[in-house]
């Protein structure tokens, strides 16, 4: 892998679909631009679906060639298994402190075959499969990763030193320790993604507590052909799901939670799961509990005119409690909101809870940015210039600066790149004969 | 150096993954725990499968275990090729062990 260098023109955190796009586009533009993931693979969640809506084309065969290009791009320095520990202005750039963490492997001497990971013992939860399948303490992080570099995990390592001995091209290298790197930027682009609301939030929905109360993320690993099971089935005794339930706004739109706004996805991704379930066991029942259906986007009311045509029933009803009954099923409490007043206790062997979004990373003291009341960024002319943020030079993409869908994200994604390019621009000509974009610019002269 | 004379003993080198055994302290309780009981588990599904196959529940119940943990290993016995997935049986997939791979000759 590459040193880090001494600068670059932007740095863009986080590698999920929002900051590869702008990488992609400000690394076209011809600036030199750094991309940080914390975790060892870029992609980030959209690698891990399944299928996207409303087209059910298959995710990973829209997001790997985006991995692929990020990661061979000229211009795009790729810096993996790496955290952005501070930001600080410099001018009209930044230095940016980075932590390097160590995978205890010579990087440019791993060919990713796996050996080391068939050769362990210990089996840990993936995290990958959100806890529902296996991986090694030393492991490739998913059959997608880039870079496809094996990272161990230290706390589950016994040290046996079984990986070493299999090892056909002998890279692994116990004696790396963490890295701090110093570099400078002339602009940031965050895009940092989402989080999902914590499963125990809504402690009525027994999420956390009963295997079979499901999160929806986990749902898109079971049916992924990759998935944890291979095919789809019951976390709690792999059972072949008959019937299962989607329960909607599962920490959204709930001001008893302190989550007052809509995630926006949730309605479509719980139709394409419901729809996919359909399509992959013959005869399963599929309801979806909701409140209001939102298939705001392009094609999206067709998309859930589809699934209910083909055979997803939807309830308009608030469910209230859920409980764990016999053979681990599931009995759900719930006013369908028919005018009749009614309290019905339906039975389903499988829950998905579509939970709501909350954004993966806050920049109290790594960054000036600040943060909407609602904890995602604050883009104080959202309407006009939605990733414009309120530090000067710092720019925003993605979940990041609110739910939004995968086109919506790289949408703002492009966005992001103009702005930074614009900024970088601005400070050049201020700059005058100044060698780089942001090189002899005083963050006074710049308004 | 005559032929009598004997060099001195190099002392040997540590592994480099015992250095780092050493730098972050050793192995820690839970893990040895965690590590333990992960090979009962196993020596007690295989032992289980030995003579047939068998469904999550079945498997549950002849290991007396609770059928989510059953489930977490069999997926990961699953995939890294030490059980392969048969047929349905009411509801349920039927798993076998795999024969070990032979050496090439």
């Amino acid at each position: 892998m590459a040193e880090i260098r001494k600068r670059y023109d932007a740095l863009v955190i986080g590698g999920g679909i929002a900051g590869m796009q702008a990488a992609l586009d400000l690394g076209e533009q011809g600036y030199e631009v750094l991309l940080v993931e914390k975790d060892p693979s870029i992609g980030g969640i959209m690698v891990g679906l399944n299928k996207v809506f409303p087209t059910l084309d298959c995710s990973s065969c829209i997001c790997t060639p985006r991995m692929a290009e990020a990661a061979h791009h000229p211009k795009i320095q790729l810096q993996t298994y790496t955290e952005v520990k501070r930001v600080e202005r410099r001018g009209a750039g930044f230095e940016i402190r980075l932590l390097k963490k160590p995978r205890y492997i010579n990087e440019d001497g791993c060919v990713g075959c796996g050996d080391c990971e068939r050769a362990c013992p210990v089996d840990v939860p993936h995290e990958f499969d959100f806890g529902l399948g296996a991986r090694r303490a030393i492991y490739i992080p998913h059959a997608n990763a880039i870079p496809q570099k094996a990272v161990l995990d230290l706390d589950n390592c016994i040290f046996c030193g079984k990986c070493d001995a299999e090892c056909p091209p002998k890279c692994l290298n116990f004696l790396q320790e963490p890295e701090e790197v110093t570099t400078e930027v002339g602009a940031v682009i965050v895009a940092t993604g989402l989080r999902l609301v914590p499963m125990g939030t809504k402690s009525e929905y027994g999420g956390g507590r009963f295997p079979n109360v499901m999160s929806p993320l986990a749902m898109e690993r079971v049916q992924s052909g990759n998935g944890p099971f291979g095919r789809v089935l019951r976390p709690s005794d792999g059972k072949i799901p008959r019937d299962v339930a989607y329960v909607q706004c599962a920490g959204s739109r709930d001001r008893s939670i302190g989550i007052p706004y809509c995630s926006r996805v949730c309605c479509m991704y719980a139709l394409k799961q419901a729809l996919l379930l359909r399509h992959y066991i013959h005869g399963i029942s599929v309801t979806l509990y909701y409140m209001d259906i939102r298939a705001f986007g392009k094609g999206y009311e067709q998309f859930y005119r589809r699934a209910v045509g083909e055979g997803v029933r939807v309830v308009k009803g608030k469910v209230a409690k859920i409980t764990q009954v016999e053979n681990q099923d599931l009995l759900l409490r719930v006013e369908p909101l028919d005018g009749e007043g009614r309290v019905e206790e339906r039975r389903h062997d499988l829950v998905v809870l579509s939970q709501g979004l909350l954004p993966a990373w806050h920049p109290k003291g790594i960054l000036d940015a600040e943060e909407a009341e609602d904890g995602f960024f604050l883009t104080p002319e959202a309407t006009i210039r939605p990733s414009v943020t309120t530090s000067r030079g710092v720019f925003v993409a993605g979940v990041a600066a609110g739910p939004k869908d995968i086109p919506d994200a790289i949408v703002e994604a492009g966005d992001a790149a103009m702005a930074a390019a614009a900024y970088l621009e601005w400070t050049r000509r201020r700059a005058g004969s100044a060698t780089t974009a942001w090189e002899g610019v005083e963050s006074e002269v710049v308004t | 150096m005559t032929a009598t004379e004997r060099p001195e003993a190099r002392p040997k080198e540590k592994r480099p993954w015992l250095i780092l055994r050493d730098r972050h302290g050793g192995m820690s309780a839970q893990l040895k725990e965690y590590f333990k009981e992960q090979q009962r588990i196993r020596k007690l599904m295989k032992e289980a499968l030995k003579g047939e196959p068998r469904t999550i529940p079945q498997l549950a119940t002849a290991c007396k275990l609770d059928s989510s943990v059953v489930v977490w290993h069999v997926m990961a016995m699953r995939r890294y090729g030490l059980i392969s997935e048969g047929a349905e049986q009411n509801g349920y997939l039927l798993y076998a062990l795999k024969e070990a791979p032979k050496e090439p000759s």
